[in-house]
């Protein structure tokens, strides 16, 4: 798991079944600005005020594994990590729809204060973006497309 | 918002306008993009440096302190990283994360500038 480093040489084996290159790599690095943010963010409200808002607190800190998750599993190589960043993109999406719906219809248990809450405004909706990109680019770069599945 | 927000405001909106057009003209990351970004850092030096003076010359920051110097070391390690990461592939994709610094550290020196006043 720890090979498979990507080199700045896009030959045949690198180029076949990772995510790390091209427009992955700006994906990665949004993605590991956002991964960066949200575990400050969770970080700083459960050390502070977790008892004001505890669910929207723990979604803060949810949200944040989640983006750590979709970051390192994105920039590894491998059909493994192609399902771990699957299943983290699809949560993400999940969880930017559902918080962005719930805090919407009841502001009270969500206040404004998770990356998904609103769906993502208070980050210019990148938060509602990223993870149709990231479906996108997982499509385009998933393993088996010209080969059967290792 | 204060000089230093202004500073780094005009120079990440510089940075990020000039690795965006070296990106859609398909460009690799050059000298000129990473020095954009290298100006970037230099406006956060700045920003650190008349912090630092501002505190020691008894001036009190409104927010939690430590958020504040948060916000900062954060900002300043953001400029190493993404020229770390556009330079280990080196296509047209690294301008665009390259341009990324300069809108992001404006955000993040309109928080700061919220946390001090």
């Amino acid at each position: 798991m720890k090979a498979a480093h990507s080199q700045a040489t896009p030959d045949k084996a690198s180029a076949k079944d990772t995510r790390n290159t091209g427009p992955g790599r700006l994906l990665i690095a949004v993605y590991a600005v956002f991964a960066i943010s949200a575990t400050a963010r969770a970080g700083y409200q459960i050390l502070t005020k977790f008892s004001e808002a505890p669910l929207a607190y723990l979604l803060s800190a949810f949200a944040a594994l989640v983006y750590l998750v979709a970051t390192v599993s994105l920039a590894k190589a491998g059909s493994t990590w192609f399902k771990v960043s699957l299943a983290a993109v699809l949560v993400e999406l999940v969880g930017v729809v559902v918080v962005g719906a719930l805090s919407v219809f009841d502001p009270v248990q969500f206040p404004h204060e998770t990356v998904w809450s609103m769906f993502g405004r208070g980050y210019a909706f990148i938060p509602l973006l990223l993870p149709v990109l990231g479906l996108a680019w997982l499509y385009r770069r998933r393993p088996g497309k010209r080969k059967a599945e290792a | 918002m204060d000089a230093y927000f202004y500073i780094i405001m005009a120079v990440g909106l510089i940075s990020t306008g000039i690795c965006l057009a070296a990106g859609i003209l398909k460009k690799a990351p050059n000298d000129l993009t990473i020095l954009s970004v290298a100006a970037v850092e230099l406006a956060l030096v700045v920003y650190l440096v008349g912090s630092v003076v501002r505190v020691i010359s008894g001036e009190p920051i409104a927010g939690e302190a430590w958020e504040f110097w948060g916000y900062l070391a954060t900002a300043m390690l953001l400029p190493p990283a993404a020229v770390y990461w556009s330079i280990l592939e080196r296509t047209r994709w690294s301008n665009f994360v390259l341009a990324a610094v300069g809108v992001t550290a404006l955000v993040m020196a309109a928080r700061m500038n919220q946390i001090w006043y």
